[in-house]
């Protein structure tokens, strides 16, 4: 037989036992401090990051925002063809040019060959992948050439920006001119 | 939690109405506007009333359709002054592509169509048998391949339906850039953390469009409650239409649909 050996000592296990006793302490210490509070409460994510997220300043108001300050602009815009197109796409976002109910800045006003670059992003005939049934589309120079003006011409000079048919309607009407055929 | 933002919205509604009030006694010149865009008409029937962390009874879907868009990039630009993209990083951009009769496919996106297409692609050596634009964005996939990659929780899909990021919580280790079968994620230089489109969820949530929806002017982007009946994008997704998803393979069930979609688009 064997003698049963056993110790008398039990530091050894006492010892194991700190050390995951000190481990699960510190283990669950550090990750409360890393694991923010409302995290899980929803779903494997922090819960207020919603709340961060719907708190995001809102830029880009709606041309209902823009035209309740500017009724002169608004009769024209409202009238004609261009109606469905963004005051903030050309002039810039609301949120630099109001803050808290206060005029802070001046949106700018394109000019010259800025308006023309413009125009042309939606109407120009030479890039074919627009679908017709969606625009009007033209070529630049011909349709100066067509219309007899000079070539150096831009397209604010015929077209008001807002109403583009909208001078020309009112000197077709005041001239008599018939349009001719396209 | 939303109750605080509720509570300012009904606030910031009661001193808009007041605001309008004195603006109709002393002349439509003193009306004010402040930047909160609550006083903006609302846009989204019924978001304003809503409570709680997350929208009910609706699920929204986004559709772009490719036979209206004119490639203006109006979108991109409404996108980059709402969120102050950096530049070279785009949220949503519109792609051109042009099919030659030999099958060839060309697809290009100058600086993300943000500055518009000027130009015409003169590379192209056989004649163009179909081109056509196609503006991409996060498509809200029911089951995100972004949000499950993502070792911290910072990506995450809430539970009407919007994958989000957790700005606070991401640790930029790109993972689920590279897991958006959509290429649609990138880590934005400012922030240092991953970007991507959120349809505008901060806007949505205040009964507005997102902005790119707002700023089309031949609504060749669409957003809407699906559960309304009545709603444009409930009709569209039940006509007899060609409406399609992109790479529905993935099994990523993208909520953003495509109506005109050509199988050479990826
Ligand atoms: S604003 Fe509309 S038409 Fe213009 S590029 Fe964007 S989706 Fe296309
Ligand atoms: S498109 Fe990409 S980023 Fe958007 S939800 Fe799907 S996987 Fe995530």
């Amino acid at each position: 037989m064997q003698p049963e050996y056993k110790s008398k000592y039990n530091t050894h296990v006492i010892r194991i036992v700190l050390v995951l006793a000190v481990v699960a302490v510190v283990g669950v210490t550090v990750r409360s401090m890393v694991i923010p509070e409302s995290f899980g409460k929803y779903g494997h994510y922090r819960a207020d990051a919603i709340k961060d997220e719907v708190n995001r300043p809102i830029r880009n108001g709606t041309n209902a925002a823009c035209l309740s300050c500017h009724p002169y602009i608004r009769e024209m815009h409202l009238e004609g063809i261009h109606r469905t197109v963004s005051c903030e796409f050309c002039h810039g976002p609301v949120a630099d040019h109001v803050k808290d109910g206060k005029v802070v800045a001046k949106l700018p006003k394109k000019q010259g060959e800025e308006i023309k670059t413009l125009c042309l992003r939606c109407h120009n005939k030479i890039i074919r992948a627009r679908p017709k049934e969606a625009i009007k589309m033209i070529s630049m120079p011909e349709h100066l050439e067509q219309k007899h003006v000079r070539t150096d011409h831009n397209c604010n000079q015929c077209h008001n920006v807002h109403s583009p048919m909208m001078w020309v309607l009112e000197a077709r009407a005041i001239v008599g001119v018939e349009e001719e055929s396209k | 939690m939303m109750d605080a933002i509720q509570s300012e919205i009904s606030r910031d509604r009661r001193a808009f109405i007041k605001k309008v009030l004195g603006g109709t006694i002393a002349g439509s010149l003193l009306l004010v506007i402040p930047a909160g865009a609550m006083d903006v008409p609302e846009q989204i029937p019924g978001m304003r009333e809503q409570e709680g962390p997350f929208i009910k009874g609706k699920k929204f879907v986004f559709i772009v359709d490719i036979t209206r868009c004119i490639g203006c990039g109006s979108c991109c630009v409404a996108d980059k002054n709402e969120y102050q993209v950096p530049d070279g990083n785009y949220r949503t951009w519109v792609e051109r592509y042009v099919i030659d009769d030999h099958d060839n496919v060309y697809v290009d996106s100058p600086n993300g169509g943000l500055d518009g297409y000027q130009k015409p692609r003169t590379d192209i050596p056989h004649p163009v048998r179909d081109t056509f634009f196609v503006p991409k964005l996060c498509n809200m996939c029911e089951k995100p391949s972004c949000v499950q990659v993502c070792p911290v929780g910072a990506t995450y899909q809430t539970k009407d339906g919007f994958v989000l990021i957790d700005q606070k919580r991401c640790v930029a280790c790109s993972y689920c850039v590279q897991a958006c079968p959509y290429s649609v994620r990138f880590i934005n230089p400012k922030t240092k953390t991953a970007d991507k489109c959120t349809w505008c969820y901060h806007r949505v949530r205040k009964g507005l469009l997102p902005a790119c929806v707002n700023v089309c002017p031949v609504q060749a982007r669409k957003f809407g409650d699906v559960n309304d009946r009545n709603s444009e994008v409930y009709k569209i997704l039940h006509q007899p239409h060609v409406v399609s998803v992109l790479k529905p393979g993935m099994g990523n069930k993208p909520s953003l649909h495509y109506v005109g979609l050509r199988r050479e688009v990826v």
